[in-house]
């Protein structure tokens, strides 16, 4: 039997990585619990945020321990939420001891994300047929494709110079406007409002409202709160960046032909 | 409406692989969207937007949930990668377009509209998951994750 520190330092790491990747706060909670239960501690107590874990373990005894660590809000990762309820059920099966947890954990986070080409190829392709099913010809789809995959080269470029996140969605639906616009301006026969709706999919806040949802629904009000601020803050930086690029549109010579 | 599934599938997919799910579950990801979209299509005339999408979402977390009992996975996971269809993005390029065009009239009527359908969307999800875990276990009879 391990001490209590090691196995309550597994179980925070395994929900910090789930916590990071976008689970919901309850499977947070429940997974670590789950764990340290499987591990055979009995008191303890946890409380987990959407940006924060906060547990401790045999506190009334002599290896009594606690941590507290901070998630910032990551991007959703899907594949490690999978890959660590896995893993989860085989330590709640007793299966799985405490070394072999810390590598089955080590090889979860380092599961990759979609290389940065594949990522532009599949927004581009998102973007179009996302554009396509609300209403647009194919010839909005194909500018779509192509505006969709500049967009995510742009997210992912701000990514790495960590911008604010409201810069990027604000400059991201900026640019799906103008580009828009300037195929109408050219004469294309296309429809701006439909490509417009195809290209912002990928900054549409569906995963936060999604989440927050849940959390509310489950009783986590903070965390639900924190999450649908975020997702609010969201929708109206896309409003803010669609709508400075019509404004802008509009007040330049040649911008009557929008209405 | 075939069409529309299998663009619907493309498009689901896309995401999916966007988000970084895992290989397996993107095509099931894609199908819980696209079917959901379908669902969303056949209501929208008869009952309005806004309750189409209150059952779409309500047809899509059940399928979610049951989908996750067979596979053994997060429901998450499917219920993110099927949302998406669902989720009023064009109520918000309308709202802030009638906004900038001061039409006022137009955007009270879109900005009513697309609160109402994130409404229905969170009304949606919690009704569905406010099912018993014990029906979908039932309905697979297999031993599940420990709730």
């Amino acid at each position: 039997m391990s001490d209590s520190k090691e196995i309550l330092t597994l179980a925070v790491e395994i929900g910090d990585t789930l916590l990071r990747s976008g689970g919901e706060i309850y499977r947070v909670e429940d997974t670590i619990m789950h764990i340290l239960n499987a591990y055979g501690i009995e008191n303890y107590d946890i409380y987990v945020l959407s940006n924060g874990i906060f547990a401790s373990a045999n506190e009334d005894k002599e290896d009594g321990c606690s941590i507290v660590r901070h998630v910032p809000l990551g991007n959703v990762h899907l594949g490690k939420i999978a890959a660590i309820n896995q893993l989860s059920r085989e330590i709640v099966a007793q299966t799985c001891d405490v070394e072999t947890a810390w590598k089955r954990l080590e090889a979860c986070r380092n599961i990759p994300s979609a290389s940065p080409k594949t990522a532009c190829f599949f927004c581009g392709v998102g973007c179009a047929c996302f554009c396509y099913i609300f209403g647009g010809t194919l010839w909005d789809a194909g500018f779509t494709f192509l505006f969709g995959m500049i967009l995510k080269a742009l997210l992912l470029t701000m990514e790495k110079k960590k911008s604010s996140k409201f810069i990027t969605n604000i400059l991201g639906s900026a640019f799906v406007t103008a580009g828009s616009l300037i195929l109408l301006n050219l004469g294309l026969p296309v429809l701006q409002d439909k490509i417009v709706i195809g290209g912002i999919m990928p900054l549409v806040p569906g995963i936060a409202l999604t989440t927050s949802i849940r959390d509310l629904f489950n009783g986590d009000y903070l965390s639900g709160a924190i999450h649908l601020i975020d997702a609010l803050l969201t929708a109206m930086c896309i409003a803010v960046g669609v709508g400075s690029m019509i404004i802008l549109y509009r007040t330049i010579p040649g911008g009557v032909i929008l209405r | 409406m075939i069409t529309q599934f299998f663009v619907c599938m493309l498009a689901c997919l896309s995401f999916a692989v966007l988000f970084s799910a895992p290989k397996k579950e993107c095509l099931l990801c894609a199908l819980t969207g696209a079917l959901s979209w379908i669902a969303y299509l056949v209501l929208e005339p008869a009952v309005g937007a806004v309750w189409a999408c209150l059952f779409a979402t309500l047809f899509l977390t059940v399928l979610s949930r049951i989908f996750a009992a067979v596979r053994k996975s997060p429901v998450t996971l499917y219920l993110v990668g099927g949302i998406f269809p669902l989720v009023p993005g064009s109520g918000i390029y309308y709202t802030s377009y009638y906004f900038i065009m001061n039409d006022m009239e137009m955007f009270a009527v879109k900005g009513m509209e697309t609160f109402k359908i994130a409404g229905a969307i969170a009304l949606g999800i919690i009704f569905a998951l406010a099912i018993p875990q014990k029906v979908f276990h039932r309905s697979v009879k297999k031993k599940q994750e420990p709730e």
